[in-house]
């Protein structure tokens, strides 16, 4: 073992609270004997967890914990959870860890804020959007519909009106998940020293994260792997869907709303099958409350949550322009919007962050993983929660 | 015994392997006035002939040629007061063990018959020993395990007298607020009852409380000991029959943990000193009276340290875990960090260590603490190796607690003694060099000097003699309350390294010993190992040459010296293992059934062929708690070994007299083999030092053999263990092939 | 204690808590009734190979207490006896005892012709099942009473070899159960313990693979009179084990196993580790723990075999054990202090199982309490008493200082 500097420990009772707060509620029990790391299939000879972010979690040294790669590289199986003698649930610490990380690398820290307290704010969170779409729509066609026609959702709002705020919210998204990713990404340098180009790193790690590879490892939660691939492959449906409707109105001047048989529909229909499908196993384990779920906080069932509306709503909405009064559409199709605008809204600091986070540490963990010595991984073990600037 | 009747069984091959046609004959010359043979002599009918012989007064001796003693022994059972028994092992030793109908088994079984009679003859009666026994245990000690041996004894119907030094009962406890949780659901501290147990001990009809009050001096022996106390009340002596010594444990001296800041800093103090300051209701730094937000607990302080104590003093995680508790509950969020080697909280306490663990504001890491700076006021900085925070790490706290380990409240009585004897012979030695040797010696123990507690009036010293790093016990997994010192019985952290838990349950062990001892004692048995039996020893003291052999080297401080170093024979501290009739030269000490006698004329009583039959002759001297019972299991696994052998029981190699050795040697045999227990630190010798006597002894003996010009190899000590059946029978064959190469012994026929 | 006015005690369990409660009172005058459910004296203890820390054997011990047994006319034992029934009375216990049919009597002199003539075979109970002895046979070699035993149910139907071959009216096929009813004035239960099964740690090769074993079939394994003959080897194929493991809280410590710390593991494997290297001593050992619990002098048991060559000790409980390349086993454990993922192999591997409370029938009709791991708790008022690991998790140490203790409280209870 490589032989460092005396590094200094500043416990904090804030983080061990945060955590707990966040669903680490067991990590004290922990009386660290590396059951967990030696059952997780994601380890590496010289990279292990969760055994040793039990110990951060238990003498709260969060600045430790949100620097540390390991806790995305953890896939949330609960292979480890199913095993420790202690029943710390390590799953549930390394899944606090994040929710912890993703507030604290959260711009602007309001905002992380308020999404991690989700279990209070949830009618802010969703009832803004909705509103303002009500608004919005109220300025733009006060809701007047010819009730003879055959219904069209663009009579009532127009696409234009659609790009014309969506647009912007996804600039904003993207700045605000590039600021905090840098921070993230610059502070994982304060680890190990990385090498090589981040583009070759990223490549290779995106493809695992859309095959689902590093989860496919997992033995306990078979379940939820496939729940995740199926809403993963749904979103970027949903996405490239929405692109190529872009196109199909400015350039194709296609007629709208498209027919069934248009391949642009079916996408847009499979891509909802898959949402479906997915939301519902997800849905099914949480409500079952399986062991591996463990802990489930306000954070995550408001995620899951407005991501199960926004797919329901979706595909009522979509029936609803056949079968039900224009006007009722019409107000099933705001909500849905709105749904759309809060899910899109709390990107950055909901559970859909991960997706920037992992996918930075596992690049950053490609990166690094050729000629690690492991005490170089450690350098000061602070309990701060402010995120790292260096 | 004069009448000596023989009873031979002819049963499990006895009869197949040897032919018994000769043997009343051959029973008959050697003075046997009856001869009886058997085809199953433990059957009712064969026991019934025997009995019919022994009440009938033909005869006032049996000799059971049959099995071996350990076989059928409570049908061979007899009243050793009325008839002398001898067993003649004829199937174990003969007809399992060697080739059926060969001249060799033949010769061998005739030589049992022969050895077997010329021991009866000298076998004298048991006449028991009758005295009046004090009842009263004294319990020296008045923490938590004297309490409850004073409790356990007086409850069991033995008057007690509880001394302690001290002011008040309770010990350490007194100043203790809660206990480490000793009953279900063990997952919580428990308020520390002492006052209520202190309570009942005053309230106690049977139990005599003196506090203030030490003991001056003990003479005399179990059931009949002469207690000198000094108290308040000036002195006063009482009879008891029993000790109990629950003198506890010292926390080790932190002053000479430096290094983790004691003394250096005024806020690193140990647990002893916070289970105080926890007690008056207080947590604060000794620096500036402020309430420390973090304490660290630093385990091991000074246990599991060659450096300091080489053992764990095995209560101090549960301490600390403890400490942290009361902390907790009484003082609200403060942080706890406890840095620990290795967690050491066996059984249920399990649980306990996860209750602590939940608490918040606890924070354990395994580590080692190399050091803590920082003096005055300002937060201590611990520096802590192998952390599982990272190779070095450090850690602030404002208050550092040291786990002290526990030192035994004991005194080495045997170091006692020599350091006197070293004195004397540093004045009055007879040469120079004796003086100056004496001196160093005497500087070395000087430590010992005015540790005395008991003060017995013990030839060998006035304490409880200790095995190891100041704790007085000897066997301690089988047996351990098998003290040295007959009567007397360690308990509690004194006797060795224990929780309170532990140290309570070893009290009510103590007690049920010491009125057990009283029991024997007034039945006239000795009591552990050889419980039971009523014989006692005799000395011939017109003989005695004041050697001293004696006094010094019984294991158990029976004998006592007068003036003139005569012994002074105790018969109810003697466990009757025969180390003083091998330690004697006059060859003046005897037991009725096991005597210098008796067992050389076995030896004589072997016919040794002349050296060109080519048939030598090997003695084997066998302790008959391990060596022997071993050889029989290799017997009944049908292991045979080497005809020339002839084995003599020995009650332990410690009795067996060099005299005997010499006997062998000059009536022919050609080797004498001694097989008994390991000795050194893990001893196995159920006499503690019998096997160690015997290597000293015999190496002393080849000495002599060399003068003789013979040769040393004729004479080997082996040890073996009660497991080791498999090796006997080779080391028989080494043995004689050695004896082969050697040659018969040039004096043989003399 | 005038024995003659009271009643005698009852210990159940004549293993070395039970012997020792037993033999502690009768040597203080009481009269004792013992009785052990095995054909033979001596339970955990005998077959063990050998105690930690000295390194001795318990057969050593088990001479002298048998000595002891022998020699007390106030000690009643009676073997292959169980308690049926037992109903409170206003002086004690009313304690109906079943005597197994003694197909083998006291006339039995252990001179093994019927052995020669037995042409059934049955798994040998002594050592765990792990050979094959004939039907009728000594319980073992030091086996106390010294008397044969007949695995009836084993005989071919109709066979009386035995019975024909033994000359002194021995063995009796048609003996019958018996029973008896016992006045007692107080009871100690010394049942004892159970190790925690090794089927039931299927991710750690327990029950799966060959050559993952238990610590008490190491300690068969390594006596002499054991299946091997004391040779330390392979199960699976009879070889030699170049790499041995000790797997340390197998089962213990683990709140989906047993919660509790076992109190004798990590001694039992730092000695077994001391068999291996003075018998193999080409043997590589590795000892994967999470915390070495060896209290007072047992410490220096552990600083003698952390010092031995070819010995190393692991801070990290093992997660799997799995088949591994060529015969071997491979282990997946995190070494905590240096944070790697070790893939460890090893020829043999032994699993310190922990201790399970033994508390069967025999117990309940007692109608003891139990706390919350299973273990039996005192109950003085209705003088009921629990020695030794049928108690607590405890070493032979304890268990005796503990059974001694305990007599006393049971005269107590009783009344003198």
């Amino acid at each position: 073992m490589v032989m460092v500097a005396a590094l200094e420990i500043r416990p904090s009772d804030g983080t061990r609270a945060a955590l707990r707060a966040a669903g680490a509620t067991y990590a004290a029990r922990c009386y660290q004997c590396g059951t967990c790391s030696s059952v997780c299939e994601l380890v590496t000879r010289d990279f292990t967890f969760p055994r040793r972010q039990m110990m951060l979690a238990q003498w709260g040294l969060g600045g430790s914990l949100a620097r540390d790669p390991a806790v995305w590289l953890c896939h949330a199986c609960s292979d480890c959870s199913t095993r420790c003698p202690r029943d710390a649930k390590p799953a549930d610490v390394m899944q606090a860890a994040r929710a912890v990380a993703v507030e604290g690398f959260a711009v602007p820290r309001l905002m992380g804020r308020i999404v991690s307290r989700a279990g209070a704010t949830w009618p802010l969170l969703l009832g803004v959007p909705i509103a303002s779409w009500a608004l919005l729509v109220g300025l733009a066609t006060g809701f007047a519909v010819a009730p003879h026609e055959v219904f069209a959702y663009e009579r009532l709002v127009p696409h234009s009106l659609i790009y014309a705020v969506f647009f912007p919210v996804a600039a904003y998204v993207s700045l605000v998940g590039w600021i905090s990713g840098r921070r993230f990404w610059s502070s994982l340098a304060g680890g190990e020293r990385r090498r090589g180009a981040f583009l070759s790193a990223l490549v290779p790690t995106l493809v695992d994260i859309i095959l689902h590879r590093r989860f496919a490892t997992c033995t306990t939660a078979r379940s939820r792997r496939q729940g995740h691939l199926w809403l993963v492959l749904g979103f970027l449906g949903a996405a490239v869907t929405s692109g190529l409707l872009i196109l199909a109105i400015y350039l194709m001047r296609a007629e709208m709303p498209l027919g069934l048989g248009h391949p642009f529909k079916l996408l847009g229909n499979l891509s909802a099958v898959f949402l479906a499908v997915g939301g519902w196993v997800l849905l099914r384990d949480r409500l079952a409350k399986r062991r591996h779920v463990g802990t489930t906080t306000a954070f995550d069932s408001f995620f899951l949550g407005v991501v199960v509306l926004v797919i329901a709503t979706g595909i009522v909405v979509e029936a609803a322009r056949f079968a039900l009064d224009p006007r009722v559409a019409g107000w099933l199709y705001i909500v849905h919007l709105g749904a759309v605008m809060c899910l899109f809204l709390t990107t950055p600091y909901s559970k859909f962050a991960h997706i920037l986070y992992r996918t930075l540490a596992m690049a950053h963990e490609r990166m690094v993983a050729s000629g690690r010595s492991v005490a170089s991984r450690s350098e000061t073990l602070d309990g701060s929660l402010a995120h790292p600037t260096h | 015994m004069e009448k000596m009747g023989v009873f031979l069984c002819t049963g499990c091959e006895i009869a197949e392997a040897v032919d018994v046609a000769g043997f009343e004959a051959l029973c008959g010359e050697n003075g046997a006035q009856r001869y009886a043979t058997h085809p199953c002599l433990c059957s009712a009918e064969g026991l019934s002939a025997i009995r019919a012989a022994v009440e009938g007064g033909e005869i006032d001796g049996v000799l059971i040629a049959a099995c071996s003693p350990r076989a059928k022994a409570t049908e061979f059972a007899f009243d050793r007061t009325k008839v002398a028994v001898e067993r003649v092992d004829l199937r174990e030793q003969v007809a399992w063990s060697h080739e059926h109908g060969h001249e060799d088994t033949q010769m061998l079984a005739e030589d049992q018959l022969r050895m077997g009679l010329a021991r009866l003859k000298r076998v004298k009666l048991v006449t028991p020993l009758v005295e009046t026994i004090a009842r009263t245990v004294l319990t020296v000690g008045g923490g938590r395990t004297g309490m409850q041996a004073a409790l356990a004894a007086a409850d069991l119907g033995s008057p007690v007298l509880l001394v302690e030094t001290g002011t008040r009962l309770g010990g350490y406890l007194a100043d203790v607020r809660y206990l480490v949780p000793e009953r279900p659901p063990y997952d919580r501290i428990v308020p520390n009852d002492i006052r209520e147990m202190a309570a009942r001990v005053q309230a106690h009809p049977g139990i005599t409380v003196h506090l203030s009050t030490g003991v001056e001096r003990i003479d005399g022996q179990p059931g009949q000991f002469e207690v000198a106390l000094r108290g308040p009340g000036g002195a006063t002596t009482v009879k008891v029959g029993a000790i109990i010594q629950a003198t506890g444990a010292a926390p080790y001296d932190a002053a000479r943990l430096a290094g983790l800041g004691y003394g250096v800093s005024p806020n690193v103090i140990t647990t002893l000193e916070l289970e105080k300051m926890l007690n008056e209701g207080a947590l604060q730094r000794p620096s500036d009276g402020k309430r420390p937000d973090r304490v660290a607990f630093v385990q091991c302080a000074g246990s599991r340290d060659e450096g300091h104590l080489p053992y764990c003093s095995s209560e101090c995680c549960a301490t600390s875990m403890k400490l942290a508790a009361a902390i907790h509950r009484d003082h609200g969020d403060v942080e706890c960090a406890i840095v620990y080697r290795d967690l050491r909280a066996p059984g249920q306490l399990e649980r306990f260590y996860k209750a602590v663990q939940e608490q918040p504001g606890s924070l354990f890491t395994r580590g080692v603490v190399t050091g803590v700076s920082g003096n005055g006021t300002g937060p201590l900085t611990l520096t802590v190796r192998e952390s599982l925070l990272g190779d070095e790490v450090k850690l602030h706290a404002d208050l550092v607690v040291l786990a002290t380990g526990m030192v035994p409240r004991s005194a080495d009585g045997e170091a006692i003694r020599a350091y006197v004897d070293a004195k004397r012979r540093a004045e009055h030695g007879d040469s120079e060099k004796v003086r100056k040797d004496a001196a160093a010696l005497a500087e070395k123990l000087k430590d010992h000097a005015g540790t005395e507690i008991l003060n017995l009036s013990y030839r060998q010293g006035p304490d409880l003699p200790v095995l190891q790093h100041g704790f007085p016990d000897s066997h301690y997994i089988c047996f351990p309350y098998e003290t040295r010192r007959t009567g007397i019985y360690a308990a509690g952290a004194v006797h060795s390294p224990m929780d309170a838990a532990q140290a309570t349950e070893d009290a009510w062990g103590a007690a049920m010993k010491a009125v057990q001892c009283l029991a024997a004692n007034s039945r006239g048995e000795a009591v552990h190992p050889r419980s039971g039996d009523l014989s006692i020893a005799t000395f011939a003291l017109q003989r005695c040459t004041q050697c001293k052999r004696c006094t010094e080297e019984c294991p158990f401080g029976t004998i006592n010296e007068d003036a003139k170093g005569t012994p002074e024979y105790n018969p109810l501290r003697c466990r009757r293992c025969g180390i003083c009739l091998g330690a004697c030269p006059e060859r003046i000490i005897s037991f009725p059934e096991y005597s210098i006698d008796a067992v050389a004329s076995m030896i004589k009583a072997v016919e040794v062929p002349d050296a060109d039959d080519e048939k030598p002759r090997i003695l084997a001297f066998m302790c008959e708690n391990d060596a022997l019972p071993a050889l029989e299991e290799a017997a009944r696994r049908r292991l045979t070994w080497n005809a020339w052998m002839r084995i003599i029981p020995a009650r332990c190699l410690g009795a067996v007299n060099t005299v005997w050795v010499a006997d062998s040697l000059s009536t022919g045999f050609d080797g004498v083999l001694l097989l008994g227990c390991q000795k050194g630190d893990d001893y196995q010798c159920h006499y503690v030092k019998g096997s160690e006597l015997a290597a000293r002894r015999m190496s002393n003996v080849q000495e002599t053999l060399d003068r003789l010009a013979l040769e040393a190899e004729r004479l080997q000590v082996v040890e073996v263990a009660r497991d080791d059946w498999a090796k006997i029978p080779t080391i028989f064959a080494e043995f004689a092939k050695n004896i082969e190469d050697v040659g018969p012994n040039p004096y043989k026929g003399f | 204690m005038s024995a003659a006015t009271t009643k005698p005690l009852l210990a159940v369990g004549a293993g070395i808590a039970g012997i020792t409660t037993a033999l502690e009172a009768a040597e203080a005058g009481r009269e004792v009734v013992l009785v052990e459910r095995e054909p033979a004296i001596g339970g955990r203890v005998l077959r063990n190979h050998h105690y930690f820390p000295k390194l001795c054997p318990p057969s050593c011990g088990m001479e002298i207490n048998t000595g002891r047994l022998i020699r007390n006319p106030r000690i009643r034992l009676m073997t292959a006896t169980q308690v049926a029934r037992a109903a409170r009375t206003a002086g004690g216990w009313t304690v109906t005892l079943v005597r197994a049919p003694q197909y083998v009597n006291e006339r039995c002199t252990f001179c093994g012709e019927c052995s020669k003539v037995c042409p059934a075979k049955v798994k040998d109970a002594f050592n765990l099942g792990a050979t094959e002895v004939p039907a009728i046979r000594p319980y073992h070699a030091q086996a106390y009473p010294q008397r044969y035993v007949l695995d009836r149910a084993a005989c071919p139907t109709g066979c009386t070899a035995c019975a024909a071959a033994c000359s002194y009216g021995a063995i009796d096929l048609d003996a019958r159960e018996t029973q008896e009813t016992l006045d007692a004035g107080a009871v100690v239960l010394a049942t004892g313990w159970k190790p925690y099964p090794l089927d039931g740690l299927p991710e750690l090769g327990g029950g799966r693979l060959a050559d993952v074993i238990a610590n008490v079939s190491m300690e068969r394994m390594v006596a002499p009179a054991g299946p091997t003959g004391g040779k330390i080897l392979r199960p699976s194929d009879g070889a030699v084990p170049k790499k041995v493991a000790f797997v340390q809280c197998a089962g213990s410590r683990d709140v989906n196993h047993l919660p509790y710390c076992s109190a004798v593991c990590c001694l039992a494997s730092l000695k077994q580790a001391i068999y291996v290297r003075e018998q193999l001593p080409e043997t590589e050992v590795k000892i994967f723990y999470i915390d070495r619990r060896a209290p007072g002098r047992n410490e220096a048991l552990l600083t003698r075999v952390a010092a031995m060559e070819g010995v190393r000790l692991v801070k990290g409980k093992v997660g799997k054990i799995e088949k591994g390349p060529g015969g071997s086993l491979s282990l997946r454990v995190e070494d905590v202090e240096s944070g790697t993922l070790l893939a460890e192999t090893a020829d043999l591997v032994v699993l310190a199982t922990g201790m399970v409370p033994q508390l069967g029938a025999d117990a309940q009709s007692f109608g003891i309490r139990r706390d919350d791991d299973g273990f039996g708790l005192n109950d003085a008022a209705a003088r009921v008493f629990v020695a030794g690991v049928a108690r607590r998790p405890e070493d032979v140490a304890s268990s005796v200082r503990d059974a001694t203790g305990t007599a006393a409280k049971a005269i107590i209870a009783a009344g003198r």
